[in-house]
């Protein structure tokens, strides 16, 4: 009991004590860990959280030198973009390119995976690292050889045409035909990352589980769109959304090969996003900016839903 | 993808960031370099200057020239390359960082008056001898902000060879005959096209607008829609409608390389494409170009862009960041400058010396300067040029709407974007 009174009234004395011995644990992770979160912080939380901010007001050239005198507009940023026929565009632009782009990117990409993983013997090695090639190459070297490619007068897809009777085209240089030829590289630029995304899930499913197929009966389609694309779904799900919400921030395709014409026809939104900052509208821009934000994650949620139901179910 | 834009910003709220933490001591710790006024009549210090392109690197030269003669005065330059120079520059405002001297584009003036970062021209500092529409670049509702540091203006290359073949001996001094001379090269001369034409570049456009006695803005607003730019519109795009031009632009096309090979026998540019065309073309290309004014309606009148020199209201060091100015605008340095990096010079007297004055191509750009202005210095001149003009003349040269609906459009796009003054 005295004993115990004792330690009872010894106890002040200790909590620094025992305070730094619950805390040490937790302070070497949080000093590991902290490298990350103050780059975290710094460079993507405070812009972020300070654009949102920014996208209720004004702020513009005059705002630069003293920022507090930027004037709040509340949410006139965003109601302007509904009448705004360059922002409309460029949504429309960039819709379409996701539309397109998305279902024949993962499409491609399935395709390629399942060519190379019915064994090529050496040829899959060279295969795998030439449709991998386009996503790890400099987009400056592919704008390169893609404008010579959709050359109207020496290009190679005109000349192929051309062999087929068909008469040359201005692939970039119409608008009819401009976003189709950005969708077209964009698709070749991405595929090859399904692809391994795909070759990976695929290497993952159980052979016993399509010999089984083969067992009772199953034709190679009914073995495809049974076991093995059922069984791809968390990949077609992961990448879908990697993919849609990477190609709703369509960037540099345009803006390295068109720089967003002719007449607007391939600007997309983050190109805008990016004209808008260039021009010191640096309020209205965060607005673009944060309504492409949104776009990207009521699409993410909707793709969730579509996908995971019956895995819920 | 978003990542640049992203980037962008970032970069801007650090600064904004790193203005807030600097307090009051941040013009980069040189030691010495500020605090003391300069002594009578000496100057000392630290002069930080920044300048593009191959300016940036070259400057260097004069730089030692201005420090042999004040002795007490430190000069640092700063090379900064043109494609990030305006989104730094702007940085360096919201950070509180900017340097005492800058090169500055002439069409971004507007932009950084508005700011309120430049500090105004002292009174000593006399523009008379240059050019005017150079120095018009530089004042801003009526202050001057900058002094025109060198120029450029854009006149007419053609191929001399090509015209004679279609029978023509003169350059073309009118619009009418600038109109034959191009349909007469592509039907008699053998070329493909008559002229290059961009279909959506407001620097070629404009000038046509002031060579009829138009506008298209003022400081005071937009004057758009009228006749005098419909009839501007109407003649470019009659060009594209007869087939003279090009009816797009490929990007990365170098329209040397057309010129050179006869399929694009005349276009508007500046004087750094004599260089070009010597240097590609060859002994193939001797004696069969030559340059000519810009061919007359009401004026002759061009484009003149180049850069200019500011110094920073953030300086500490503004007797000497001025002295520095000054001493770039003497006509001696001015030409020492042309043999440097071949900018051509914005004070007028320093053209009447050298090769300025003898050799005959140059000449004629120093006689199109005096013809020469520039759009005016509003801070949303670039987003209107971009978003307005060049969209609503692609529009037209494209033939998807009338002169009259692309003048009304300018003009009606323009005025919801505004000068931003």
């Amino acid at each position: 009991m005295t004993v115990g009174q004792g330690t009872v009234e010894t106890r002040p004395a200790v909590p620094p004590r025992t305070a730094w011995a619950r805390l040490g644990p937790h302070l070497t992770g949080w000093a590991f860990a902290a490298p990350f979160l103050v780059i975290f912080l710094v460079f993507l939380a405070l812009p972020i959280l300070a654009s949102l901010v920014l996208s209720f007001t004004g702020f513009g050239l005059g705002n630069l030198r003293d920022w507090f005198s930027a004037e709040f507009v509340g949410l006139d940023n965003y109601t302007r973009l509904v009448d705004d026929e360059i922002f409309l565009k460029a949504a429309r632009n960039t819709l379409v390119f996701v539309v397109f782009g998305v279902p024949v990117t993962i499409a491609l990409g399935l395709l390629a995976a399942l060519g190379l993983n019915r064994a090529l013997g050496r040829l899959q090695g060279l295969f795998r690292v030439g449709y991998y090639l386009p996503v790890v190459t400099s987009i400056v070297a592919i704008a390169v050889i893609w404008r010579y490619l959709l050359h109207p007068d020496y290009g190679l897809v005109n000349a192929l045409l051309g062999k087929f009777g068909f008469n040359p085209v201005n692939w970039l240089g119409e608008s009819s035909t401009a976003l189709g030829s950005i969708v077209a590289l964009g698709v070749w630029r991405n595929f090859g990352f399904d692809m391994v995304i795909f070759l990976a899930a695929l290497q993952g499913i159980n052979p016993a589980l399509i010999e089984a197929a083969r067992v009772d009966g199953a034709t190679s389609w009914q073995v495809f769109s049974r076991v093995t694309l059922p069984l791809l779904k968390p990949a077609i799900l992961f990448l879908a959304i990697i993919t849609s919400s990477g190609y709703l921030q369509l960037f540099e395709e345009p803006f390295v090969m068109t720089g967003g014409g002719p007449l607007n026809s391939t600007l997309s939104v983050s190109m805008y996003v990016y004209q808008g900052l260039s021009f010191g509208n640096y309020g209205y821009a965060s607005a673009v900016a944060y309504t492409l934000f949104v776009a990207i994650v009521v699409l993410a949620v909707i793709q969730f839903r579509l996908l995971r139901s019956d895995e819920t179910a | 993808m978003a990542r640049s834009a992203l980037l962008l910003l970032v970069a801007l709220l650090l600064a904004l960031v790193g203005a807030g933490c600097g307090g009051g001591d941040d013009d980069g710790g040189e030691a010495g370099d500020d605090g003391t006024p300069a002594a009578e009549g000496e100057l000392s210090g630290t002069v930080t200057v920044w300048a593009m392109g191959a300016e940036g690197e070259e400057l260097g030269v004069l730089a030692k020239d201005f420090m042999a003669a004040n002795p007490g005065v430190e000069v640092k330059v700063t090379p900064i390359a043109w494609d990030v120079a305006h989104d730094k520059l702007l940085t360096s405002v919201a950070g509180n960082t900017t340097p005492d001297v800058s090169q500055m584009g002439t069409t971004w003036m507007g932009e950084f008056a508005k700011t309120g970062a430049l500090a105004e021209v002292p009174e000593d500092i006399s523009l008379d001898g240059t050019f005017e529409g150079a120095r018009n670049t530089a004042i801003v509702d009526g202050t001057t902000y900058g002094v025109p540091w060198y120029v450029e203006t854009r006149v007419l290359y053609y191929r001399t060879d090509i015209a004679e073949k279609a029978g023509i001996t003169e350059p073309p001094a009118t619009w009418d005959e600038l109109k034959e001379m191009a349909s007469a090269m592509k039907e008699k001369g053998g070329a493909r096209y008559g002229i290059s034409l961009s279909p959506n570049n407001w620097q070629e456009f404009m000038p046509f607008v002031w060579q009829n006695g138009g506008e298209g803005a003022t400081e005071e607003g937009f004057s758009f829609d009228t006749p005098e730019v419909v009839e501007a519109l109407e003649f470019y795009r009659s060009f594209f409608e007869e087939g003279l031009t090009s009816p797009s632009v490929p990007e990365g096309f170098a329209v040397e390389q057309g010129f050179l090979a006869g399929t694009h026998p005349m276009f508007f540019s500046g004087p750094w494409h004599m260089g070009l065309i010597e240097e590609q073309g060859g002994a193939d290309i001797e004696g069969k170009w030559e340059v000519a004014p810009m061919p007359k309606k009401e004026t002759g009148t061009s484009f003149v862009g180049g850069s200019d020199l500011v110094v920073f209201e953030g300086s500490e060091n503004k007797d000497a960041a001025w002295a520095f100015v000054r001493y770039l605008l003497e006509p001696d340095v001015q030409q020492k400058w042309y043999t440097t990096v071949s900018a051509l010079p914005s004070v007028e007297s320093a053209w009447e010396q050298g090769e300025l004055s003898t050799d005959e191509r140059l000449a004629l750009f120093g006689e199109q300067l005096k013809d020469a202005k520039s759009p005016p210095p509003i801070p949303k001149w670039e987003q209107v040029a971009a978003e307005v003009v060049n969209t609503e003349l692609e529009k037209v040269a494209a033939g998807e709407s009338s002169p009259e609906e692309g003048a009304e459009a300018m003009q009606q796009k323009a005025e919801s974007i505004g000068t931003g003054g």
